[in-house]
């Protein structure tokens, strides 16, 4: 710790503290354009200027500048106001002044110092910059003549983001922000660099000219996309989310965000949403009342209980206390058939946990993963499921130094980052590496064994997975193998990352076992800051798996609800906020489910593949509308808060069920989510002694920053065989989408508005493929037609194609395989 | 990356020699400047495609290297000249009647400061001193120079070139 006086107050900070960050901690402002809290100190723009004592004949930038013990600061005189006010006047000299139609006006910093240090008239001059705007792409745009070249648009790209979209060009007056090449900005879309720039140089388009920032009404909220859980500040007027607002002071993201967090909310905007309930009749879908609607479906449920049987298929974007509200739903039904989307995916990783290490959660938080000195990623697509924990990644790796390594059947964005391995695998063998892994650290002794059950059946079963074998069939070096499981061992800290979600439902326990064994046998367990990360696909997975939204007893499970009603022995389903006609491997046998039971209800919000074929629909809230929380992939409990109100008729999915269970009966008298949120954690351990309305912007993380394992317990796990075929489709989740949702906001449509495959460049040459042609792909005895998209990370012979679109129709061709053959022409 | 872009047609080059420069810095540390410069001296600029292919193999941003080749003026974008025409413009040459000289090229070959001509054997480029004041004015043609220039003396010198490969 440092001591150090600033303008009269004596503080003691850290010693890696800077001028600025001390004074600020001590309640001091020092004005700032190119500071920002997550970047590194910089020092661009010259205006939090100060006097230092010791360092007499010169004004000292605050910002870059470390304490030292006994340093006298003043960060206000005469001499500074002048210094400052004139930094600005040079700023302004070719600043445009065009407030009243910049979106930034009202809370820039800009505007705001010039009004502070009343620069009035400017003692200089010289010409203002005339650039075009660049208004290429339909989510940001950048207007060069308001720049003040801060390079927090630069920073934050290359520091948090990783993907390096700008760059300071040209030199002396005529620098400016560039792209490469300067032309339009072609990225991931993420608008970090919307939510940095301080002036209105970078602005997300969507939002121009929607309203004035003092119009806005600030709803903290959590998103409704992925797992990760980050916050965000919907941004309401005239009853619609106009925006998502920087909010880097509450949350889990720093204010991060990815592309579906900052524009992807406009689902809830949709002009596609359900607006009143609507029952089949004569084969047709009409519109119904309420209670018309309730009354069929209560009546329809009550029939089918007492002939074979009703099926509750729910989504993961629900909240806590709806998911608990859902299985008193199914209690009044008298059903026991009560599973959430993925069917086997999340079942499979669950119960793989279980059987290792007793937990069914990540045992870390997010901040641990940045302090890790070995990071295994099993995957390359966590960075397209999880972004903003991609980011997490990103700084550990860039920051701190830590050494990441990638299994994973392409390239990806991780495989990019200094000191980053990518284990590149042939598709669906992600077991076998790990497994070799596993086996290399028991050969050369290395690996940990004290109190840990299973170890010589595990060994035995190893025997087939040495290195120099595993690395003939996966193709992965045997060298690079070892020398991964080495460094994991040989870490202080490590953390395993492992995503799963509906695109990934084959070999999903094989997949969880194999990390866990690995986690066990290199000490990530045991070791204090070592975790192992389960990161599930939806907002609130991990509260459905915590909720237990599972069959119990007898109950079946999504996939064995479906074949019976495919087999005509369920007689009713009840589908809840999924899509499964889309999103569910094996199309054809969903179809077949949703035509076998007599009668299906969907709850949703639009008229999705599986609505249609509905008997009664039932248009649900979005989260933009909701109140209660959220579990993200670090166990912590967040708060959602409702925003806006439904259009129309729609009711959140906590007014429907509970509407319905009184219809069928069960009287339920909740008075809100606190009260439901009090029920559910008198029923569920884990959420035991969390007070609803003390739920904190930080939330609540649930087993504390740290889940012990229950138990050590490794067990042998098999791999699977390489597929066959001269291509081989992959399917997973593009960076731009989430689930079918994101299908119905405009944000990530317009940058990736339909399904394509995916070529890597060496195929697209040999085939002749380039982007946008049409490709046939055939496999399972069915055909699609996708688009061609031609780029650098697929392996030769591997194909991929994202699974969020409906039209598309990819789940004709895969079953729930990892991978399959297709057959590829044009 | 996405569909929401505008598509730029690539120049077709053989990249082949800028792999082969690569190779040879990749593991360098600071390798940029040097491949840079060894691509400009191979291909007479900065191809794009040699930017694309520099940036995967340094593992370097390509807005970054795109920063790097507009800040210094050593680098080119544009093909150039086989013979680069450095006219010196510096207060001795100027005062010796530098701008002259200058108008002579722009006569003979129609090209002004940093430009090039159709046939891409010459590029005129006006600088400021290089350093030879005793010999203004001066100028020089790749790494030769001229001294104690005049209009009738650059049409020679022009005129040799014209005449070589």
């Amino acid at each position: 710790m440092v001591n150090l006086t600033i303008d009269g107050k004596e503080i003691t900070v850290s010693k890696t503290a800077t001028i600025y960050e001390a004074a600020k901690e001590a309640g001091i402002d020092i004005p700032v354009l190119c500071y920002a809290k997550k970047l590194l100190p910089y020092g661009a723009c010259r205006v939090c200027l100060v006097e230092v004592e010791q360092m007499k004949g010169r004004l000292i930038p605050s910002c870059t500048t470390p304490v030292t013990e006994g340093m006298v600061v003043t960060t206000m005189s005469d001499e500074i106001q002048k210094v400052r006010k004139t930094v600005l006047e040079f700023l302004l000299v070719n600043h445009v002044i065009d407030c009243p139609v910049c979106d930034k006006g009202g809370e820039c910093d800009l505007q705001d110092l010039t009004y502070e240090y009343e620069v009035v008239t400017n003692r200089f001059e010289g010409e203002k910059f005339d650039l075009p705007t660049d208004e290429v792409n339909p989510l940001i745009e950048r207007n060069m003549n308001r720049c003040v070249l801060c390079g927090k648009c630069v920073r934050v790209c290359d520091e948090i983001v990783g993907y390096g979209s700008y760059s300071f060009i040209n030199r002396g007056f005529e620098t400016k922000i560039a792209t490469a090449f300067d032309r339009g900005l072609n990225c991931e879309f993420c608008g970090q660099c919307v939510s940095m720039c301080p002036v209105g140089a970078i602005l997300p388009r969507p939002f121009k000219f929607k309203a004035r920032p003092w119009q806005i009404k600030e709803v903290d909220s959590v998103c409704s996309y992925c797992g990760n859980g980050c916050t965000i500040t919907m941004g309401v007027k005239d009853n619609k989310v106009q925006t998502i607002r920087f909010n880097d002071k509450i949350g889990v993201n720093d204010g991060n965000l990815c592309i579906r967090g900052r524009f992807g909310y406009s689902y809830a905007n949709s002009d596609d949403r359900l607006t009143t309930p609507l029952i089949k009749k004569d084969g047709e879908l009409v519109e119904a009342s309420w209670d018309e609607a309730l009354e069929a479906v209560a009546e329809g449920f009550k029939k089918a209980a007492a002939d074979k049987g009703v099926g509750i298929i729910s989504g993961a974007r629900l909240t806590n206390e709806e998911l608990f509200l859902l299985k008193n739903v199914a209690k009044a039904i008298g059903t026991e058939n009560l599973d959430h989307s993925g069917g086997e995916c999340y079942k499979g990783v669950t119960e793989g946990l279980v059987e290792t290490l007793g937990v069914k959660a990540s045992t870390g938080t997010f901040p641990q993963v940045e302090d890790a000195d070995v990071i295994l990623s099993i995957r390359s697509d966590f960075y397209e499921t999880h972004p903003v924990f991609g980011m997490v990644v990103n700084q550990a790796v860039k920051r701190n130094e830590a050494q990441l390594f990638i299994v994973a059947d392409k390239k990806g964005k991780f495989g990019k980052l200094p000191n980053a391995e990518t284990l590149l695998h042939k598709p669906a063998l992600e077991v076998n590496v790990l497994n070799a892994m596993a086996q290399a650290l028991i050969e050369d002794g290395s690996a940990v064994t004290d109190g840990v059950d299973g170890l010589d059946e595990l060994k035995k079963s190893l025997a087939d997975y040495a290195p120099e074998k595993v690395a003939a069939a996966t193709g992965v070096p045997a060298e690079q193998i070892k020398a991964a499981a080495k460094a994991l061992a040989g870490a202080n800290k490590s953390a395993i990352l492992l995503a799963y979600g509906l695109p990934y439902t084959a070999q999903s326990k094989e997949i969880a076992v194999a990390a866990a064994n690995l986690a066990i046998l290199s000490g990530n367990v045991d070791k204090e800051g070592s975790n192992l990360y389960l990161c599930g696909e939806k907002a609130n997975s991990q509260g459905a798996i915590d909720l237990g939204v599972i069959p119990a007893g007898s109950g079946q499970g999504a996939q064995q609800m479906l074949d019976a009603a495919a087999a005509g022995s369920l007689s009713a389903l009840y589908v809840v906020g999924e899509d499964m006609v889309t999103s569910y491997p094996d199309r054809e046998k969903v179809e077949k489910a949703l035509d076998g039971a007599g009668f299906v209800v969907a709850q949703d919000l639009f008229l999705s593949p599986t609505a249609q074929k509905a008997d009664v629909v039932l248009p649900a809230a979005s989260f933009a509308e909701k109140d209660g929380t959220f579990t993200n992939a670090e166990r912590r409990i967040q708060r959602v808060h409702p925003g806006i109100t439904s259009p129309g008729e729609a009711k959140t999915d906590y007014a429907i069920f509970e509407l319905l269970a009184n219809k069928l009966g069960a009287g339920l008298s909740y008075t809100g989510p606190a009260a439901v949120f009090a029920a559910l954690a008198n029923e569920v351990d884990a959420y035991k002694g969390v007070e609803f309305n003390a739920i904190g912007a930080q939330g609540v993380v649930w087993g504390g920053e740290e889940l012990k394992a229950a138990t050590k317990k490794v067990v042998p796990v098999k791999g699977a065989a390489a597929v066959d075929g001269k291509f081989v489709l992959l399917t997973g989740s593009a960076l731009y989408h989430s689930g079918t949702v994101s299908t119905h906001a405009k944000g990530p449509v317009a940058v990736v508005p339909e399904a394509y495959v995916e070529f890597g460049s060496e195929d697209a040459t040999v085939l002749q493929v380039a982007d946008g042609d049409m490709i046939k792909i055939k496999a399972n005895g069915a055909e699609v037609q996708l688009k061609a998209k031609v780029d650098k990370r697929l392996p030769q012979g591997v194909v991929f194609a994202p699974y969020h679109f409906a039209e598309a129709g990819l789940n004709k061709l895969y079953k729930g395989e990892a991978a399959i053959a297709v057959e590829v022409s044009k | 990356m996405s569909e929401a872009v505008e598509q730029v047609q690539e120049e077709e080059i053989d990249l082949g020699p800028c792999n082969a420069i690569l190779d040879k810095y990749v593991d360098m540390p600071g390798a940029l400047m040097p491949s840079l410069q060894a691509i400009q001296d191979h291909y007479g600029y900065i191809p794009e495609p040699t930017v694309h292919l520099t940036a995967e193999r340094l593992n370097v941003y390509a807005s970054q290297i795109y920063g790097v080749l507009t800040f210094y003026a050593q680098f080119h974008l544009e093909p150039r000249g086989k013979y680069i025409v450095r006219v010196c413009m510096g207060t001795a040459c100027h005062v010796k009647g530098a701008g002259r000289i200058g108008d002579t090229i722009k006569d003979r070959l129609g090209v002004g400061h940093a430009e090039t001509t159709e046939d891409l054997k010459f590029t005129a480029e006006y600088v400021a001193c290089i350093g030879a004041c005793g010999m203004a004015p001066v100028i020089m043609v790749n790494d030769d120079t001229y001294g104690s220039m005049t209009v009738q003396k650059m049409d020679e010198v022009l005129e040799k070139y014209q005449k070589m490969d």
